[in-house]
């Protein structure tokens, strides 16, 4: 070899004029450069952060125990009414600890960072590795996800064993002691989970064997049935902030004397109303005795605290969870506190990632102008409180298998709040609250809540002005939403259901940038009527969940076979994809096949979940369940239409169509079978699994690997996505529309027809490593573009509005979403005038159709040292694919992407 | 560490994660693999119970506390279960 021969990828693409880290715009100072604007929490938080920075991921088998033992009690009797009383158990025996120093208080579990495992959903997952259970899981192709999926070993993941904690699912520990208990629970469940039940009624679905195949093949990411069966959605604190818990209780009780023993003119499910009402009650129940066990604790922490400071606040803690486990709330930090133990309720009722809080600082307005007014309150005060708020959410840990939680979720649990938006008459809905939220997610910076501003053209510039200086903390949020493009979704989809444009106005973001249906809802404070936004729809993280379009085309070439797992996925097409229009054809006749048989299975799947499993407490919150006297497996809610189809991938596929077009089609210069000989040797390059990582920078080239270096070299060159160039745009919108309109021709469990999903999250990693290499010249292992319309690192290199151009060749609002990620360099936009540029930027690419933009505002050296010396960074966070997360907690092959990105020096 | 017992089961001990927690008496944070100090205030556990009986060597054992006997296990926190009854100390 010679001496100066390039082997890391890294230096090649430098050599090549192509760097990884390609700077756009100008050249970034030598120096780091820190953030702009940083700002600190009060002292309280500071100290509550500290300790979380502490904390280890922990599970405990508590709620799972006495959930399954009156589960256990109660055979034979009505499902809905029988996993009532078992939630109803479970949540009045958890053991309430209450933390020095919170003001907020209550959590998933008795630990600071707190979660448990839900073998009801699945319970092969979390075994050891050695046990029977986990290897048959393996052998189903269920947890091939959880393979090539990374998690962060850094901050409070517990990745490893030591000592007396076991760790379990890749992230979480679990103490040793409690580990007999975790396997007989997770036997208890054996052939009567969802994931068991589902399985056994999938294999009836005639195209079974193709899932199995797409699973092993990790085409698809996850099957949501039994992992996340709800999320992504808008949460609704509507009920109990206007009623309290003993007037809904109430309420069940008068619904049950209205509906017993009638059908009311519905012969299939009139009478299953009474068994809601029943079940609903029995659920309300419980949360009160859980609500009601935190204020004793807090009594008896006040009978043994001696410090004056400390004694007072316990006994306010006591107080205000006397009052809201019956009452509506009377106070701005009364209504928090509900909403907050609302929040973790639904969470401990279900397993589920993306529970947002929608529009917070409107739905909690009401008390918050009525502290204000009266005096009860200051700002500080309540900036103290949300500050508070954030640490409570940030605690929040998912637990799920380790392809969910590490493969698409790095950790996150995606509680995004949404600001802005109009209100029903389409008037600007900011407001006062809104403006202090955005103050104290810059003092107290933690991945969760999330923030998304709904933008719109009305909305007043000092607001707009708040978000921009939030986004200069370099914290990832506030993220960007097109208003009007999300209106445009949701009033299309959810028309056949009643949707009407001033309802639509609801809508906020569930999960990463999930366009939700939301209601309004009358609220009565002290005689005083407002109107408050809430969530009115299903889930929408549900449905077939992530396609990796990259692997599917990879699939056509290679006529059905997948190299890496050595499995005849797909029917063999025996096309000899003479033209690029044969090849689009086999392309979208795949995927179609992907989407039927995933839909099929995911129905059944999400259909053992309703009728065993459904959800109870979250279903009584959401209009109209009270109202119908239905759950949400029976159509209670009033949108319905949420299930979808995600992608993943999708800037890798069209840029592997544009070179293939090119190289094969257009010009000749190359064979199809020369091309799948470079894709199948990797270009040349060592293997991801020899290299030992999967990150685009760390791969070696072999030493006889120059043999591919021109055909390498042409698809690196080959059009790309990002440039404002029509042959590689062109292909975009062909297959955005092709895309958009094919998720509409399947049908969920619930009769609606499907729409198209796209955002990455975080499986553009683990897909990444199940895919060879690409016709674009991504290399075989290496992690994707993330989300859909985000370039693929450093191939966009004519600036950010020739990547707006590419982006918004379709239309956006034909999708739940789309998802654009920026990463800026401080210096770009530095001072008054700095945050004014970065408005405009995202002004001009809102007002060109795009439905979703967020930034990075970091210096890349700063990342390339946070992964020399992560010790140095436990509070650094990223945006990764729409959302913010600690650096540290975030698997090497994202963070390898995070650092990749296109840095721009100048916007 | 005297008869087992750890920092986990005292009512002082706030448990923060698998690993550690914070005294309530001493205010600091501390390990849960630690000999209790003579501030040591029972937690209520299974273990702790008179109605769990018949422990294995696994720590699983009988509660008859309830209408129908079912199956526990001794660090289960008894402080919400309204069966729990402190096992008389010899």
């Amino acid at each position: 070899m010679a001496a100066n021969r390039k082997v890391k990828l890294e230096e090649i693409l430098a050599e090549k004029g192509m760097p990884i880290s390609f700077q756009y715009g100008g050249k970034a100072p030598e120096e780091m450069v820190d953030r702009e604007v940083k700002k600190e929490p009060c002292e309280r938080v500071k100290k509550l952060k500290e300790l979380y920075f502490q904390t280890l991921s922990s599970a405990t088998v508590e709620f799972p125990y006495w959930y399954t033992r009156k589960y256990d009690e109660l055979e034979g009797e009505i499902p809905v009414v029988r996993r009532a009383a078992a939630l109803k158990h479970a949540f009045s025996h958890l053991t309430p600890t209450i933390f020095p120093g919170e003001l907020l208080v209550m959590g998933k579990a008795h630990y600071y960072r707190g979660s448990f495992p839900m073998p009801w959903l699945s319970e092969g997952y979390f075994m050891a590795k050695e046990d029977e259970l986990y290897q048959s899981a393996l052998s189903a192709g269920r947890t091939s996800a959880d393979e090539v999926s990374k998690f962060g070993t850094g901050g409070g993941n517990v990745t490893q064993s030591f000592g007396n904690v076991v760790s379990i699912a890749g992230k979480f520990g679990i103490r040793k002691e409690e580990v007999p208990a975790l396997v007989k629970l997770a036997k208890a469940w054996v052939g009567r989970s969802v994931d068991d039940l589902g399985q056994k009624y999938e294999k009836m679905v005639p195209e079974y064997q193709l899932k199995e195949n797409i699973m092993k093949s990790v085409i698809c990411m996850f099957d949501s049935g039994y992992t996340l069966p709800q999320g992504r959605e808008v949460i609704n604190y509507y009920y109990p902030l206007q009623y309290g818990f003993d007037k809904l209780i109430e309420m069940c009780e008068e619904g049950k004397k209205r509906v017993a023993g009638k059908a009311d003119g519905d012969g299939i499910i009139g009478m299953d109303r009474l068994y809601f009402y029943e079940a609903a009650k029995l659920v309300l129940e419980g949360i009160q005795a859980w609500i009601l066990n935190y204020a004793a604790e807090a009594r008896r922490l006040a009978s043994i605290t001696e410090e004056a400071k400390q004694k007072k606040e316990y006994e306010e803690i006591a107080e205000c969870l006397e009052w809201i486990a019956h009452n509506q709330p009377r106070t701005f930090r009364e209504a928090l506190q509900l909403a907050y133990t609302i929040h973790i309720a639904v969470l401990n009722e279900d397993a589920i990632s993306g529970m947002s809080p929608g529009r917070l600082g409107q739905v909690l307005y009401p008390w918050f102008e009525q502290d204000m007014e009266a005096g009860r309150i200051t700002e500080e005060e309540v900036i103290e409180l949300l500050e508070c708020h954030r640490m409570k959410m940030t605690l929040i840990d998912c637990f799920a298998s380790m392809g969910v939680v590490g493969g698409v979720l790095s950790g996150n649990t995606f509680n995004n709040l949404s600001l802005g938006g109009l209100t029903r008459d389409g008037k600007p809905a900011t407001n006062r609250l809104e403006m202090l939220i955005l103050e104290a997610a810059m003092r107290n910076q933690t991945p969760q809540p999330t923030l998304s501003v709904l933008y719109d053209e009305k909305l007043p510039e000092e607001f707009l002005l708040k978000a921009i200086e939030c986004n200069k903390t370099g914290t990832g949020y506030p993220a960007w939403m097109n208003f009007q493009g999300g209106l445009q979704f949701i009033l299309d989809q959810y028309q056949a259901e009643g949707m009407t444009v001033e309802e639509a106005r609801a809508w906020a973001i569930g999960g990463c940038l999930e366009t939700s249906p939301c209601a309004w809802m009358p609220l009565t404070l002290n005689g005083k009527k407002y109107e408050i936004p809430g969530g009115a729809g299903q889930p929408t993280s549900v449905g077939v969940h992530f396609i990796a379009n990259p692997k599917v085309l990879e699939c056509v070439l290679f006529n059905g076979y997948d190299h890496r797992t050595g499995i005849q996925v797909y029917p063999p097409h025996n096309r000899k994809l003479e033209t690029y229009e044969e090849l689009w054809e086999t392309f979208k006749e795949y995927y179609e096949m992907t989407v039927d048989c995933l839909a099929k299975c995911n129905n059944i799947q999400h259909d053992i979940w309703r009728k065993n499993n459904m959800a109870i407490f979250n279903s009584l919150l959401k209009p109209d369940c009270l109202t119908k006297g239905h759950h949400i497996g029976n159509m209670g809610y009033r949108y319905n239409a949420t299930f979808n189809v995600e992608s993943c991938g999708t800037i890798n596929q069209i840029n592997s169509l544009a070179a293939i077009k090119k190289l094969v089609y257009d010009e000749k210069k190359y064979t199809l079978d020369e091309l799948r000989d470079a894709l199948l040797n990797n270009f040349g390059f060592k293997t991801a699994a020899e290299v030992g990582s999967f990150s685009l920078a760390e791969q070696e080239k072999r030493p006889d690997g120059d043999k591919y270096d021109r055909i390498y070299s042409d698809c690196l060159l080959a059009p790309k996505y990002g440039n404002d160039d029509p042959y590689v745009d062109s292909i975009l919108k062909e297959y955005e529309d092709w895309f958009c309109a094919m998720c509409r021709r399947y049908e969920s469990l619930y009769g609606k027809p499907l729409y198209a999903c796209q955002i990455s999250v975080s499986t553009h990693a683990p897909q990444g490593a199940a895919t060879l290499a690409s016709a674009d010249g991504r290399l075989a292992g290496t992690t994707y573009a993330d989300g859909s319309m985000s370039a693929y690192p450093g191939t966009d290199r004519s600036g950010p509005y020739a990547l707006f151009n590419s982006a918004t060749v379709w239309d956006h609002s034909k999708s739940q979403n789309s998802q654009m990620n920026l990463k800026i360099h401080p210096s770009a936009i530095k001072g008054e005038e700095g945050a004014r540029k970065l408005l405009d930027l995202t002004r001009a690419y809102m007002r060109k159709g795009g439905f979703h933009i967020q930034y990075n505002i970091v210096d890349s050296k700063i990342l390339k040292d946070a992964q020399k010396n992560p010790q140095n960074y436990r509070d650094l966070m990223v945006r990764v694919a729409g959302f913010t997360q600690y650096w540290v907690e975030i698997g090497k092959p994202i963070q390898d992407e995070v650092i990749a990105r296109t840095e721009y020096e100048g916007v | 560490m005297a008869n087992g017992i750890k920092h986990n089961d005292c009512r002082n001990f706030a448990p923060v994660d698998v690993a550690k927690g914070i005294c309530r008496v001493k205010n600091e944070l501390i390990f849960i693999d630690g000999e209790p100090c003579e501030k040591f205030e029972m937690l209520p556990k299974c273990k702790n119970c008179s109605n769990f009986i018949n422990v294995d060597k696994d720590d699983i054992g009988t509660c008859k506390g309830f209408k129908d006997d079912y199956w526990s296990f001794g660090e289960n926190i008894a402080v919400t279960c309204e069966a729990y009854q402190i096992k008389c100390q010899n």
